[in-house]
This record gives structure tokens, sequence and C-alpha cells, in this order.
């Protein structure tokens, strides 16, 4: 019979009141978006919304449904984020497997290179100039190569692969006769669910909050994402033109683009915030070493 | 014989040089009216366009009206002003530039570099035998031809210009009092700064609108500067105009002056502060965005603001314009006032450009009285209408659009000018904005005696002197007005007013104000 | 030693491409830029060398020392307080046994990494304005004086620093649950069995079990101390608190106000860069010191 010790049970409790705690810190402002996006403009200004919606109106969300370009941003950006992701994770988990391997040689070398690159690149210019060069320019293609991997996640994943899939267990695959690759893919992904599910996560978040690659290798509007859209929709506060033209139809949209940022951020977030939600289950769900032994 | 042999020789040199020079007006090319051109023409533009203009010029009313009464067709490229900055970088550096930039706010800096690099064309003589409507302007008023004009002495753009005359949009903010306050107070008027200082302290704590709250707020502005601005020409500060923040005129030596260590200066602040103290003016200014300030100013609480037009700002009725306010010293200056000169690269020809002389035609339309009622008005009997005084408005269509949209969003939808930073005259006539409101106009008209007697337009630097500029200039910049707002919250006391100064020296005030002094030298002679 | 080359072949094409990627698209001639006074209508090569020119420029600002200050200060201000926090949270996460409680709790913690920065500085001046807000309303309740937060230098770095935690803890917090859902629980079950307190299973299993996961994004993160980002701060920024918020970026970006500042701000990029390497080779040998994970 196990023992439970006693100290687990207080342990137990201050946990859930610290998670408690953490609750209700971040629950409230998150409330406040939401109450926000459906309030009168000109209350929320003054300070006199809190906690719930005050002067309730859908305005804001009709302001930002009202633009027909919406859905095609949503379908853009969906397609260039399902493509993108998955050409990075393919990527990512190529080049991650390779390095997590101790008997790699050259690992040490590569990896440093690639963090080098991390830090050293030669801006905007080059990189323009080449995609132009390939003929990606005013293509999807310019949003998802140049960003087609990034050594940060290639190092979170090769240490995941280093301290999830023992090399025993490889080794005894690989004396069995078994190729590097089908290792990769009959033991070490199967064991990896937990973090491929991760950058699918990381990428996917990634591109879909792009906005700035869109707008210096894009000039069709029909193929501008979601961000740029939402962006152009919210007039940003300080028109800082020489001209002021203030009306009284600035006005409203001035006090419109209070509700309207709360608004745009749900409409611009709530798709890919859900992702995780989903994705959790199967974090569990992933096999465990334990698992493989038998 | 000889010599009538030599006269006829040379009198038919001298008829075959001016022929050839007369024949310089290009085949293709209709010299005067439309259409521009003899067979029509396409030209590309690129355009930087702010979120709250237009989104396609391709698709434009009067862009479309245009291209039918001069037969040149332009194929509009849209930037985002977000990017704009890298994305015409990144086309000139692809070398995928267009025929002409439009609206793509270059700076003197760009205008040197790229015209001495040949990729923009110098338009002087392009001015002089095709732009009969800019020229005029430049002969008119030649302070604008000198601010235009380059160090090297070449022209490389068309400017953005409010007209000179259109006095409310030069002086596009102004101080508004609450009549019903003033009324309240027992003010009949306000006429120096002491007054202006008694009408708030009875704001805040005489409960002018009478319902028993000290709800009144005596002044809220979304920016010090605009307080700075307004307010620094009742020290006869600012004396040439906004175009020179740190810079004018000292009127005892006729020396230029570096504002920010002048002993005028101190006395500002320090009457500043004095406001700051009684809870005159917050901190408010400094942590409020513009939208929450908006918010408070349409409750009507508000005994002053600085703003183009309370009405049509903020909605809200019954404030006029406060008069030049006279300083302790006996200034009553009013010098924030805009440079006719507002955006020196709105407009530039490209080495690219195969009909240099048509484009030039094309852009000079806009600088007529024809050309900026098109521009900013739009098609007669669509967009807008002419009243029986001849004056004109919108029509309907913009005011009470059908399909919903507002105001701006009707004005985007068929007229260009929302897109900010143009190739164009601003005339009073035409701008329907909010500094072009009957009342607004009023509120100058008091203002314009006291204008500066001169006002500069921006200066053209050299390399060198904007090394400085940018470094030394930077970093002078960020103190002042750090210290500024300092000195005002009481943040810094006036006893250190001496270490400011000594330290102001050591970034380099010197050698800022001889960069100033050589390109103030080259503006006179030119 | 070469015929596990050999042996590996399979491994080095299954990297080619990436290399290729990256090789590509890093294209590094570009970096000159930052010695050179770059002119878009020349081109990189054809602009003219003017070697250390712009750093100096920078270094000789009135500002270098504070700029430098307040960039590394909240940096390191950053990782000090703002790592740990996903850790523990991911540990105390993972402790929760009613599963619902426990997505909920994910769920909760990980949106707030979706505001844009606009909406977050928006919330936090509410919350923390000197006349409305509520904390400033807590305080006086308490019989404390006003705080005017958003205005004085002293209170910058924390504002920062706290309402970046508070949107990120729980993004951040994923990768250790990641890591934690690769704990063989029979090892909880043998250190159960032997009497070890829930407390002291989280301690000498959890934790060892995420070690390298931490300290690999330990120093990939202290090799981004200086990379304090433009938005936020330019949002928070006001002639008030310039003491303070001033960083490295937005006063490049004022600066490149003035004009055409390409070969500046590419110099003062490659300086953050520099430090920045700097700092991650100089955790990474500190981390081989100490244990075998590090990055290479």
């Amino acid at each position: 019979m196990i023992r439970i010790p006693e100290s687990d049970r207080l342990f137990r409790f201050i946990n859930y009141a610290f998670l408690c705690f953490i609750l209700i810190i971040v629950l409230y402002p998150l409330v406040f978006v939401l109450s926000a996006s459906v309030s009168d403009p000109a209350l929320l200004l003054k300070g006199q919304v809190w906690l719930l919606p005050k002067g309730f109106n859908l305005d804001s969300y009709a302001r930002v449904f009202r633009n027909k370009e919406i859905l095609t941003g949503y379908l853009n950006t969906i397609k260039y984020t399902v493509v993108g992701t998955a050409i990075n994770v393919l990527l990512t988990i190529m080049a991650a497997y390779p390095l997590s391997r101790k008997d790699f040689v050259g690992r040490g070398l590569l990896s440093a290179f690639m963090v080098f690159t991390m830090f050293f690149s030669g801006g905007l210019i080059p990189t323009f100039l080449l995609v132009r060069d390939l003929g990606l320019y005013n293509t999807m293609w310019a949003l998802i190569l140049p960003s087609a991997v990034s050594v940060w996640n290639i190092t979170i994943t090769r240490t995941f692969f280093q301290t999830s899939v023992p090399f025993e267990i490889q080794e005894a695959a690989m004396i069995d006769g078994c190729s590097n690759i089908g290792i990769l893919v009959r033991i070490v992904m199967p064991l990896s669910l937990p973090i491929i599910l991760v950058m699918i996560m990381f990428y996917s978040v990634g591109h879909w909050n792009s906005f700035f690659n869109a707008l210096i290798y894009l000039t069709d509007r029909a193929k501008y994402p979601l961000q740029v859209i939402l962006r152009e929709i919210l007039i940003q506060d300080n028109l800082s033109e020489m001209i002021n033209v203030f009306d009284e139809g600035v006005i409203r949209q001035m006090l419109l683009a209070e509700g309207l940022k709360y608004a745009v951020v749900v409409v611009a977030n709530l798709p890919v915030f859900l992702i995780y939600p989903f994705i959790q289950k199967y974090f569990s769900k992933g096999v465990t070493v334990g698992g493989l032994k038998g | 014989m000889k010599r009538t042999t030599v006269v006829v020789l040379v009198l038919l040199a001298v008829l075959a040089i001016s022929a050839s020079v007369a024949a310089a007006d290009p085949d293709y090319l209709n010299k005067t009216g439309f259409p521009i051109v003899k067979s029509p023409i396409t030209l590309t533009m690129v355009v930087g366009h702010s979120p709250g203009g237009s989104r396609d010029f391709n698709e434009l009313l009067v862009y479309q009206e245009y291209e039918k009464m001069t037969g040149i067709k332009v194929e509009w490229t849209m930037i985002p002003l977000s990017v704009l900055t890298e994305k015409r970088n990144l086309l000139i550096v692809s070398g995928e530039y267009p025929d002409a930039f439009h609206s793509a706010r270059f700076t003197e800096q760009d205008l040197m570099l790229y015209g001495s690099q040949g990729i923009f064309i110098p338009l002087n003589n392009l001015i002089d035998e095709y732009a009969p409507n800019l020229k005029k302007l430049l002969e008119e008023h030649p302070e604008i031809k000198r601010g235009l004009t380059m160090p090297d002495g070449n022209i490389y753009s068309f400017p953005l210009i409010y007209d000179p005359e259109f006095a409310s949009v030069l002086a596009a903010r102004k101080l508004w009092i609450k009549k019903d306050f003033m009324d309240a107070l027992g003010m009949e008027s306000i006429e120096t700064l002491d007054d202006f200082y008694e009408y708030l302290k009875g704001v805040k704590n005489n409960d002018p609108n009478g319902n028993g709250i000290a709800d009144e707020i005596p002044i809220l502005v979304s920016s010090d500067s605009y307080l700075f601005d307004t307010l620094r020409g009742a020290f006869g500060l600012g004396n040439r105009g906004m175009a020179h923040q740190h810079v004018d005129v000292d009127p005892k030596t006729g020396e230029l002056r570096f504002i920010p260590t002048s002993e005028e200066y101190k006395a500002f602040l320090q009457y500043l502060n004095k406001l700051y103290n009684e809870g005159l003016i917050t901190q408010d200014m400094y942590t409020l965005s513009s939208a929450e300030i908006t918010a408070r100013a349409r409750d009507g609480l508000l005994g002053a603001m600085i703003t183009t037009n309370p009405r049509t700002g903020y909605g809200v009725e019954g404030y006029i314009g406060a008069p030049a306010l006279e300083g302790p010293f006996g200034d009553k200056l009013y010098t924030y006032v805009n440079s006719p000169l507002v955006s020196v690269g709105a407009f530039v020809i490209t080495d690219k450009n195969p009909h240099p002389e048509a484009t030039v035609r094309w852009i000079d339309y806009f600088y007529s009285d024809e050309g900026a009622k098109l521009f900013f008005m739009g098609v007669e009997g669509i967009t807008y209408t002419t009243l029986e005084d001849g004056s004109v408005d919108y029509t309907d269509l913009i005011y009470n659009n059908p399909n919903g949209m507002s105001f701006t969003e009707a004005v985007s939808s068929y007229v260009p000018y929302r897109n900010g930073g143009y190739p164009a005259i601003v005339k009073e006539a035409y701008f329907k904005g909010s500094e072009g409101q009957p009342d607004s106009i009023a509120a100058t008209l008091p203002l314009v005696p006291y204008f500066p007697e001169e006002i500069w337009p921006p200066f053209s630097f050299t390399e060198a002197e904007m090394d400085v500029m940018s470094s030394i200039g930077a970093d002078i910049d960020s103190y002042v007005q750090e210290m500024r707002a300092a000195f005002l919250t009481g943040n810094a006391s006036f006893d250190d007013w001496d270490r400011y100064v000594s330290t102001l020296e050591r970034m380099g005030v010197k050698q800022y104000m001889k960069a100033y002094q050589a390109a103030y030298e080259r503006y006179l002679n030119q | 030693m070469a015929r596990r080359i050999l042996r590996n072949w399979d491994l080095y094409l299954l990297i080619l491409p990436v290399d290729f990627v990256i090789f590509h698209y890093y294209p590094m001639y570009g970096v000159q830029i930052a010695f050179k006074n770059f002119m878009p209508v020349r081109g990189i090569s054809g602009s003219p060398w003017v070697g250390f020119r712009h750093f100096e420029r920078f270094f000789n600002s009135y500002y270098f020392w504070r700029l430098l200050r307040n960039t590394l200060g909240i940096g390191v201000y950053e990782l000090l307080v703002g790592f740990p926090f996903p850790i523990i949270l991911a540990l105390a996460i993972n402790e929760v046994t009613n599963k619902r409680f426990q997505r909920f709790i994910q769920t909760v913690t990980y949106a707030p990494h979706f505001l844009s920065t606009v909406v977050l500085v928006g919330i936090v001046s509410m919350l923390l304005s000197y006349n409305n807000g509520v904390v400033n309303s807590l305080i006086e309740l308490f019989g404390g004086e006003r705080i005017s937060f958003m205005t004085e230098p002293g209170w910058f770095k924390t504002i920062y620093v706290l309402s970046g935690v508070w949107k990120n803890m729980g993004w951040n917090s994923i990768v250790y649950l990641a890591a934690l859902a690769g704990v063989d629980p029979e090892l909880h079950e043998a250190a159960k069995v032997d009497g070890a307190t829930q407390f002291q299973r989280i301690i000498h299993i959890n934790l060892p079990s995420i070690i390298p996961t931490i300290v690999i994004l330990l120093i990939l993160n202290a090799g981004r101390v200086l990379s304090v980002g433009f938005e936020k701060v330019y949002l928070m920024q006001n002639s008030l608190n310039m003491e303070a918020s001033d960083v490295i970026a937005t006063h490049v970006y004022r600066t490149g106000l003035l004009g055409a500042q390409y070969s500046y701000a590419a110099a003062v990029g490659l300086f953050n860069s520099v430090i920045n390497f700097i700092m991650l080779v100089a955790v990474n040998r500190i981390a081989r010191r100490l244990n075998e994970t590090s990055l290479w």
C-alpha cells in the first residue's frame, strides 16, 4: 500500500492556490478585452469600463467584417500558414535529428554555424534582391522560403530528441539493421509527438501573425494576409500627416478605433488561439519511452 | 562683299543655333491645353498611401477622369506608409523603380542623394518650359523656390504647398477658449499671458459650468509640443516659423539664435512651470492617448484646447479662437505657423521616364486653380457642386453616402488628397478639412497680423552638415525635449539652468549652429 | 571516424536542404552595409567604404551609455525575472490531476500571448493610470500615496518586464510542458513507493528531466539580451520617463526619422548582434563546464 505523505496534501493545496492566483491575474485582462470589444468606445476611453461591457454594441465587429477583404485575408493567411508550417516542421525535424545524434560527425561545427546565422545576416536588402532574382517577388513563396527554418526551433527540437530518445534504443535498432531514416520515422517521431506539436504551434502562430514581409514582398492586394488588412482597418491614433483632416467622420473613426483595437485582436487571433486546446490532449497521449520498452 | 558674307554667315549661324534650341519641344507633346499628348502614353508611378486614404488609385474617379482629359494613362502601385521607406529603397536598389514617385515623402537629403546620382532628374528647365502654374508660384514666392532648390542649384521635385494666402492652414493649430466659461468668469477678453493664467485659474477653481463639481479641466493637449509651439510667440520665440524648431533670429542682434538656451526661453518655461505647479496643466498630457483626450473634450469640460477646429475635431461647440497673447516683455507674436513649403519631395521624376515633359505637364495642372479643384473636390456634378456665390461644396455622395461610408471614407473613394504628402497646392477655396471651415478661418484672421514677418522654408543641408544634424542635432533634440518636460513639471529645478546650458554646449551647440549658419547663408544667397 | 561519417551518409542528406536554405537566405555579404555609406542607388558594392565611422558616431552619442544601460538593464532583468516563471508555471500545471482544470489553466495562461502590443500597453496604462487606475485606487485604499507609474523612470523596467511575464509565461511554459510529457511515469511510481513527497518528486525527477531544455533556452535567451524590441518601448515611452525608457531601438528610430540612416541602423544592429553573440557564447561556455548540455 503506497502511503500518501501528509505534506502532499499541503503541497497540492499550495499548488492549486498558486494556480488560481495566476488564473485570476491572467483572466481579468482577458475578460476586459472581450468586454471592451463590445462596449461603447466613448465610455471605454473615459475609463468607465472595468470588467463587464458597458453600452453593449457590436459596432466594432461590424466595422471589421464590413470589409470584404477580410475573407480573402483569412483565406490567404490559412493557406500561407498551412503550407508554411508543413514545410517548416519538416525541415526542422530533418535538421534537428542529425544534430541530435552523438555519432554525427561535425554536429558541433554545424550547430555553431547555424547559431551564427541567427545573429549575423545581411538584412533586408540582400534578402530582397535574392527573392527578386529567384522570381519569387509577389508570390506566396516569398513569405515562406526565406523564413523556412528557425535555428531557435531546430535547437529546441534537437534538445528534445536528445533527452527523450535514449541513444541505446537507437543503437539497438541500428544493430537490427534499421537505417537512420527508419529510426527517425519509427522510433524517434512517435516518442516526440509533444515537441512536434509544439513546433506546429510555434510556426503556425508565426505565420499567422506576420505582416511585414507581406507588405514588402506582395503587391497584389488579393494576396494580402489577414494581419495586413486588419492593420489598415485600425487607423492608427497618430495621423501624423501634415494636413490633419479632422472632421466628424474621423472623430467617430478615432473613437471607433478604440473599440476596434479589441475587436481586431479577437478576430485576428481567435482561430489560432484555438489550436492549442485541441492539441493539448495529444501531449499526454504521446508514447513514452517506458511504453516502448515492451 | 566679304563683310556682307561674314554677316550673312553669322546671321545664318545664329539662326541655326536658335532653331535647334527652339526645336526642343518634342513631337509627341502638346505644349499647352488638353490632351497633353498627341497619342496616348502610359506612365508608371509609385505612390505612398496612408491608411486613411484611397486604396487603389487605379480605380479612383479623379484619376480616371484625368486620364480622359490628358491622354496619359498612369499605372499606379500603392505602397503602404508603414513600409514606404524600406520599399522605396528596395525598389531603387533593385533597379525596379518607376517613371515617377508620387507622394513618396522624400526628404531633402534623399533628393540630394538621388539627384546627384542621376536617379532623379533635374527639373529646372522642364519647369521653365512646361510647368507654367508652378513657375508662377515660384516667381511670386521666392522663398518657396529657395527651399525647393538643392545646394547644387537644381530642383529635383515638385512640392506640397500650402497656399500662402490660406492663413488658416498655415496656422493649422490654434488656441481655442470656451466662450461660456469666459462669460461665467466675467472675462471680456484674454489678451495677455497673465489674462490666460487668470482664466485657467478661474476654470479650475470657480466652477464656471455651475454644477457644483470641480470637473472642469483648464486645458488639455495631446502633446506638450502644442503648448510650447502655440505660446512661445508671446516671448518672441520662433520668429521665423515652424520649419525651424530650435533656431530663429535674435531681434536685438539680427544673428541666428539658438532658442533652447536663450533667456526668453527660460522665462517661458518658468511661466509654464507656474501653471503646472498650480495644477492648471497636468501630466495627463504625457500619459493620455489622443483618443482618450478626445473623449474628455467631447464632454465640454475643457476651458481651453489647442487644435485645428474643436467643432469638427471633437464635436464640441462654443469655442472661440484666442488672439495672439502678449507676453511679459511685450512680445505679441504668433509663431505656430508653418512654412508654405510643407513637403519638398512630394513628386519626383526618375531617369527611367520616357516622357518627362508630358509628366511635368501632367503634374503641373494640379497647381492651377482648376487642377486644385479636381484634386480636392473631384468631378463637378458627381462629387461636388458649385453654389450660387461661386464657392464649391461636396455633394450628398460624400456627405450622406448611400453606401453608409463616413465622410472621410467617401472622400477617399473618389478623391486622392487624403493620402497625404502629395504634390499640389492647398487652397482655401477647395479644402474642406477642418482648417478650411469657416470658424477656423475666422479664428485665424486676428492672428494674421502677428504672424512672423518672414517664414523660412526648411533649409537644405550639405552632406557634411547633415552629418552634424543627424548626430549632434538628434541628441540635442532629444535632450531639449526631455529637459523642457522636466522643467515644466518641476522635475528639474531652475537652479540647475546653468548646468542644462553647459550640457547643451558640451553636446555641440556650436557645431550645430555653425552648420545652421552655413545653410542659412546659402539660403539667403539663392 | 571516416567509418562513422560513411555510415551516417543519410543523415547528411537529411540536413542538406536546411543548410541550403540557411546559406541561401542569410546572404551575409550584406553585413558590409554597416561599414559603408550605403546609397541605395549604388548598391552595396558600389557604396563608399567608411570603416567604423557609424560606430564612432554611435559610441560618441551623448546618450550612448544611457542607451546601453537601459537596454542591457531591461534585457538582464527580463532574463533574471522572466525566465524562471514559465518553468515554475509548467511544473505547477503538470501536477494538476484534473484534466479539465489543467486544460483550462493552460488555455487561459497562454492566451495573453496573442494580444497585440498596442492592446497590452493600453491595458497596462489603464490599470496603472494615476487618476483612475485600479492599482492606484487600491494603494490609496490601503493608506498609501498614489504613484505615477507611467511617468516615473524608476518604475519603467519593472512594468516592462512584469507585463512581459504576464503576457508570455503561459506561452513559454509550453515547451517545458512538452518536455515534462516525456517523463517516464514509472519513475514516479517507484519514487512514491520509496515514500517521496510530491515536492521531492518534482525536484528530483521532473526538474532534472527538463534541465537540458532549461539550459538550452537559457543560452538562447542570453543571446537576445540586447534585443529589447522597439514597439512596446515606443508605446510606453514619454518625455518624462526617457531616462529609463530610451533604448537602442528607439534611439535608432528617432535618428532614422531625420533621413536615410540605413547604414547607421545597420551599424548599430551589428553592434547589438556582436554583444548578443558574445553573451551567448559566454553562457554556453559556462553551461558546458557545468553540465553536458550546451549549444555546441
